[in-house]
């Protein structure tokens, strides 16, 4: 079938289908170490599962087959019917790659390629050691033959029918029984079909789901279905043995029902509407018991999300940043008024347009888990190639962070946790000669400081050795004998963010090839973001990297030069004074300054960003030094005048001016006019 | 509307070095008189600058530099014309704007392949009309985005 982007179902499906497949990534992971886990065996049950109906239904045949395929295998290993083995994890593995794979596909608009045959025997294998599951089995079908009799009677009667058949079932098939109701209560999409599932069951062995799809398909067809419920209740209160999570499926499965009818009469598109409950129904169900009560209770309190489009969103923060400049404008304007309600107007506005801000940011904040979320995989399959024995801690998952951060931070995150896995943890062998665990920690923690957000890798690795990191930079020449030999250790750690320096010996596919990690503080750097590391030479590594909370208001330090005013990021600035009030030397041809103790390069931004007919008139007022963070040290910058702290709306510049060197963006200033936002790692690259 | 009019097609004309140029009044967005524009460093010579425009910030293109005319004074004629060219508005700086003109697609000539002027790579069109010629003006070519790769280089 071809697929249609434009198809909202589709979309939806996507949408869907995505979340459920990022957090298949992570209970997969987590299986691993708790393969009892049955809520988590569940939990995967059911994604499988929903992906596979939402698949069907747009009749993705590929993806539905290796869904189902999966779906059987958590079934079973849920009821605890076979167990879980390694070898299986890596197939499921392996399984959610390819889906994930089909997965782009769609949404790329293909049809997804089937999944190897190879690997396709290697699921249908697992179902196979069980015999047990073929007595199960050709209950099933006996039970699949009565239904396709019925089919030919009415629906109504065929539901009682069924339900009185298994009046004398055993544990084993109840179960089965139960999870075919609770598939029907979590599948929506499956509900949706529009095909009657009667017509194409009769010839073929009915699956479990084929057999929630009918009897949710029941429901819809039948209003009375609540009354059915019931009846089934009471074939299950013969069974005696009932417990308490069985009640509870039940109840939920009673809940499911008063929703049913709803969803199938509503238009397959209108999926928010079918989410609300159908009110009369629902409420009776609530009324037999307080936990059903509870249960919607919760329900409800879902029904206030609501997605929007993050273009939406974005529009929405610029418009909001039009009104902070127009507040910043209104606060230069105020001391022209004599006015003291004027003067109150204006604080008001400048309060609520800050609370404003800070609630549409908010808006724009994800948790830190979108991103850490990809991590237990990623060190997973690294450390299983690598040999080693790696556990990972994630902590503050739940720290808010901007959506274009959370994205932005995503690959120097992973970069520099491949690189704590590898470089950073020693293999089990050499730790436990080194009196430590056999296995490893990361620890990937995130929480929130003020308006900053501090990541931290830290590993109980090997360490760094200062020395050798002066040594090797000295080898590779990226810096001379005289300036090594005054670097601190911090110093000395901070060199592996030059370009071209690594401290393995041996290059792997994993890391070591010396580019990456100035890539990752550059990036970091682009983020107007700060890293630091600390390392203690055989107890570990620790990084740290702060962020802003968002990306789209910035803080700067505004200057002057001649008539134009430019923004510097603050987070970059770390000192500012008179020029005069510090020594100039020349070293090497090159004007440096001296302050603390330290020597910096110092800069004549005039002479860099102004116009040649500009930049050579004489300074006018008392010329400032601007001291910012570049690269590994600090580089003054001297500036005619230091206007002050401005909280600036970033506009980025247009696309014939975009990527321009030593540029972050424009601004309008509180007065009306523009001001270029620098980029000073770019700046310095281009003009020094 | 201009449907109504026939095939008819306005064009908004300007003036550069005393020359007539055209652009397809649907691809004008409005008229400025010239308003501060602040230069960017490091941008190709052609690029004035840019501009505040109600809370936008628009690149500026220098017509004259960009057809390889010496540069001029500007003065109180000057005006920055601003299209809307890809979804994006970019200003350009001419010596004046004079008038919407109704053009009928017969009446254009094809450009003259003649020479390897600068003017001639950005030229669409002529058309010949009371005595003067009108140069139609390829905005896309003239504003391109594609020559990025070396557009930066120093």
């Amino acid at each position: 079938m071809p697929i249609n982007l434009e198809d909202e179902i589709l979309q939806d499906f996507l949408v869907e289908a995505g979340e459920i497949l990022e957090a298949l990534n992570e209970q997969l992971v987590e299986l691993e170490k708790t393969p009892q886990d049955s809520e988590l065996l569940n939990a995967i049950f059911r994604g499988f599962h929903t992906v596979k109906g939402g698949a069907s239904f747009l009749a993705l045949t590929n993806l539905v087959d290796v869904c189902h395929h999966s779906e059987d295998i958590f079934n079973l290993l849920r009821n605890q019917k076979i167990s879980l083995n390694g070898e299986m994890m890596d197939v499921f593995l392996k399984v959610l790659d390819e889906v994930n794979s089909m997965f782009n596909e769609i949404k790329s608009g293909v049809d997804p390629v089937a999944v190897p045959a190879e690997l396709m025997q290697q699921i249908v294998a697992m179902q196979k050691p069980v015999v047990s599951t073929k007595k199960a089995r050709q209950a099933k079908v006996t039970r699949q033959q009565k239904t396709g009799d019925q089919q030919k009677k009415t629906i109504k009667s065929a539901s009682e029918q069924f339900l009185t058949s298994t009046a004398d079932i055993t544990d084993e098939e109840f179960e089965v029984l139960l999870d075919n109701l609770h598939g029907a209560g979590v599948a929506p999409k499956a509900i949706k079909a529009p095909d009657d599932p009667a017509n194409n069951d009769a010839n073929k062995p009915v699956s479990d789901e084929e057999f929630a799809k009918l009897i949710s398909k029941l429901d819809g067809d039948d209003k009375q279905s609540v009354a059915a419920a019931s009846a089934e209740t009471r074939s299950a209160s013969a069974q005696d043995s009932i417990t308490e999570d069985e009640f509870e499926a039940l109840l939920d499965q009673l809940h499911g029902k008063g929703k049913a009818p709803d969803k199938v009469a509503l238009p397959a598109q209108a999926r928010v509407e079918a989410v609300r409950p159908a009110a009369p129904v629902a409420s009776k169900a609530a009324s037999n018991t307080p936990l059903a009560a509870r249960r919607e209770f919760t329900e409800n309190k879902g029904e206030t999300t609501v997605r929007v489009d993050t273009s939406r969103l974005n529009e929405i923060m610029n418009l909001v940043g039009e009104l902070v400049l127009t507040r910043n404008r209104l606060n230069t304007l105020r001391q022209t008024f004599e006015d003291q309600r004027v003067h109150k107007a204006i604080s008001t506005l400048d309060l609520v347009t800050a609370d404003l801000q800070n609630a549409v940011m908010k808006t724009r904040m994800q948790p830190v888990k979108k991103v850490f979320g990809r991590f237990p995989r990623v060190v997973r399959d690294l450390a299983r190639s690598l040999n080693k024995e790696i556990e990972l801690e994630l902590r503050g998952e739940e720290t808010d962070l901007d959506k274009n951060l959370v994205e932005a931070l995503a690959d120097p995150l992973v970069h520099l946790v491949r690189n704590s896995v590898d470089h950073g943890i020693e293999l089990p062998e050499i730790r436990e000669k080194a009196g430590k665990d056999r296995q490893g920690k990361v620890v990937l923690a995130a929480e929130q400081k003020g308006d900053h957000i501090i990541l931290t890798i830290s590993d109980d690795g090997a360490g760094m050795d200062p020395e050798v990191l002066r040594r090797k930079a000295i080898e590779k020449g990226l810096i001379d004998m005289v300036a090594a030999s005054r670097l601190d250790d911090k110093g000395c750690f901070d060199l592996i963010f030059l370009p071209g320096l690594t401290t393995k010996e041996q290059l792997s596919s994993v890391s070591g090839r010396g580019v990456g990690m100035d890539v990752v503080k550059t990036r970091i750097m682009q983020l107007n973001g700060q890293v630091e590391i600390n390392s203690v030479l055989g107890k570990g590594t620790e990084l740290h990297i702060k962020v802003p909370l968002t990306l789209a208001i910035l803080p700067t330090l505004m200057l002057q030069l001649g008539t134009r005013k430019f923004a510097l990021p603050l987070s970059n600035v770390s000192e500012i004074f008179e020029l005069s009030a510090k020594k100039i030397n020349v070293v090497d041809g090159r004007e440096v300054i001296l302050n603390r103790g330290r020597a910096s390069p110092l800069f004549y931004l005039r002479k860099w960003l102004l116009k040649s007919n500009e930049a050579y008139t004489e300074l006018q007022r008392d010329p400032h030094v601007v001291m910012v963070h570049a690269g590994n040290g600090l580089v003054g910058f001297v500036v005619d005048q230091v206007i002050g702290q401005e909280e600036v709306v970033i506009k980025p510049l247009d696309r014939l001016l975009q990527g321009l060197p030593g540029m972050a963006g424009s601004t309008i200033t509180g007065d009306g006019h523009i001001a270029l936002i620098l980029d000073i790692p770019g700046l310095i690259n281009a003009y020094s | 509307m201009s449907q109504d009019l026939g095939k008819q097609l306005q064009y908004v004309t300007f003036t550069l070095n005393k020359e007539k140029y055209g652009i397809n009044v649907l691809q004008v967005q409005e008229v400025l008189r010239e308003v501060e524009v602040s230069p960017v460093p490091g941008a190709p010579v052609f690029i004035l600058g840019i501009i505040n425009l109600r809370g936008n910030v628009v690149s500026v293109i220098d017509a004259r530099t960009r057809f390889g005319i010496a540069a001029k004074e500007s003065d109180d004629k000057t005006r920055i014309i601003v299209i809307n060219l890809q979804q994006m508005m970019i200003g350009i700086l001419v010596d004046s704007v004079a008038e919407v003109m109704n053009i009928k697609p017969g009446e254009i000539e094809a450009a003259p392949n003649a020479g390897q002027s600068t003017t001639s790579k950005y030229i669409q069109g002529l058309v010949s009309k009371d005595d003067t010629i009108l140069i139609l003006v390829d905005l896309d070519k003239l504003i391109n985005f594609d020559t990025r790769s070396d557009k930066f280089a120093r």
